[in-house]
């Protein structure tokens, strides 16, 4: 997928956010904090996954997203950095 | 903050939580159970251990576990060792392994789910946790005889045989339990039970000269210097000691006559002081027990208090007549009123812990009936500890 595309949905842009504030979240978790249904979630999550920002740890049951320690995912988590510093 | 006329230097350190940096008199205590955990420090992963801290109220059990908490943290930090130590009040959570396990988990994943998942799974997930972070735990469970009550041998087999069902992996999780006494165990199967009773360190009462030492250092660190004379000290070591040797019970009441002092705009503490503060402390339920009670345990407790404050000449109160009671104090705190049958259920828990008195009676016309009474806390002093707890319970919201 096109740099563009990826960071062209609102929700995917929160959901990287909270993950980046947050650490380890289950899906459930990252839908109710940015107000969206679970499938929506979902397939935001997915994406964020096959582009290899995000990666999933399974406990059990239990499936939590955090960033993935790949290049991309330092840089985003890097950009979202920097943003948030300077908008504080 | 306390003012510039005050007898308190800093009274945080007359607080339940406050850990003293030493515990005077429990030296050989604390030596012993460095030596339960030396191994484990010195070859991480190799075996775990578990220990039992017993003895009876303010004997120092809970300060003796939390000091080696706070020691062990120092010490694995100059060698970069990996270890965590949590502590954690079973009765806070009912003495449910569910909520207390989820505690543990969520002190390394903040965010692991709090509901739907069972104590097995969440107690493996914490394994997998401290094998990804390869971290060892130490977990001190206090009030160790209110989880044995509530989930009995199942749940005590399941934390101290974890690890054999791990043959060949790291031993990653040990404990401290912490109980009042050791009858609670009787109540296991021989299984669960042979797993506990191995390494346990008793702690006797504080003789008087032992207590007198224990406020001293309390009080060179929380009153200015000569707010305490020691002809008081002696008072309260006196009065502590009667009370089965408890430190805890010392401490409390120094607070409460530093306080009565403050308000009599004394330079010290009187031993006039110590004799108000020794009347207001509640008989059956101390401060640091109504710590550990619900929020709307709390409001209804607080409901019970005005309706006897108000109703000065009645023993008791029907049921029904507290319910409305405690609706209306619900009101005034913008909570919505628990069900009939959670009141019930918190009455219940609150006349267990010596809170309040409920009885069954027969009526001549209706049947049974259900009443409270407080026999043995003043209604005034109940409200206002009530209401001061509620509003530190709100503003932790």
């Amino acid at each position: 997928m096109e740099i563009e595309q990826v960071f062209s949905s609102k929700p995917r842009l929160k959901i990287l956010k909270l993950i980046y504030t947050l650490g380890q979240l289950n899906v459930s978790d990252i839908g109710r904090r940015i107000n969206i249904n679970y499938t929506s979630t979902t397939g935001h999550i997915k994406i964020l996954e096959s582009e290899g920002i995000l990666e999933l740890r399974t406990y059990g049951r239990v499936r939590m997203y955090r960033f993935s320690g790949s290049k991309k995912a330092q840089a985003v988590a890097g950009l979202i950095e920097a943003w948030e510093n300077q908008s504080q | 903050m306390t003012s510039s006329h005050s007898v308190f230097r800093d009274e945080s350190k007359l607080d339940i939580n406050y850990i003293p940096a030493k515990l005077p008199h429990r030296e050989r205590e604390q030596r012993l159970l460095a030596e339960f955990f030396s191994f484990l420090l010195q070859y991480p992963g190799r075996m775990s251990q578990r220990v039992i801290l017993t003895g009876d109220v303010g004997t120092g059990k809970t300060a003796l576990a939390q000091t080696f908490g706070t020691e062990l943290a120092n010490q694995t930090k100059r060698k970069t060792l990996k270890f965590r130590y949590i502590h954690i009040n079973c009765r806070e959570f009912r003495g449910s392994l569910q909520p207390i396990l989820h505690q543990t988990v969520t002190a390394f994943r903040a965010n692991y789910p709090a509901r739907g998942y069972a104590a097995d799974e969440i107690l493996s997930t914490l394994l997998q946790v401290l094998d990804e972070e390869e971290t060892t735990l130490i977990i001190t469970l206090d009030e160790f005889d209110s989880l044995i009550e509530k989930e009995g041998s199942d749940a005590v087999y399941k934390l101290t045989r974890i690890h054999e069902t791990r043959q060949g992996k790291p031993q990653r999780l040990s404990f401290i339990f912490i109980m009042r006494d050791l009858k609670a165990i009787e109540q296991l199967d021989d299984s669960a039970k042979s797993t506990l009773q191995r390494n346990i360190i008793r702690l006797d009462r504080y003789g008087k000269s032992q207590l007198i030492d224990i406020l001293n250092d309390r009080i060179n660190l929380a009153f200015t210097i000569g707010a305490v004379a020691e002809d008081v000290v002696d008072l309260v070591a006196e009065l502590a000691h009667s009370e089965t040797g408890n430190a805890r019970f010392g401490i409390e009441l120094l607070w409460r006559a530093g306080k009565y002092a403050d308000a009599s705009e004394l330079s010290h503490v009187r031993a006039e002081c110590i004799r108000n503060a020794i009347s207001a402390v509640l008989p059956t339920l101390r401060r640091s027990e109504l710590v550990s009670l619900g929020f709307h345990e709390k409001l209804f407790l607080l409901a019970i208090a005005r309706y006897f404050k108000e109703n000065k000449e009645e023993a008791y109160v029907p049921i029904s007549e507290a319910e409305k009671a405690y609706g209306i104090v619900c009101e005034e705190y913008a909570e919505l009123p628990k069900s009939h049958t959670q009141v019930w259920l918190y009455v219940q828990y609150l006349s267990k812990i010596g809170a309040l008195k409920a009885e069954v009676v027969s009526t001549e016309t209706r049947g049974r009936a259900n009443r409270i009474s407080l026999p043995s806390i003043p209604a005034v002093e109940l409200e206002q500890t009530m209401q001061i707890s509620l509003q530190e319970a709100k503003g932790e919201l």
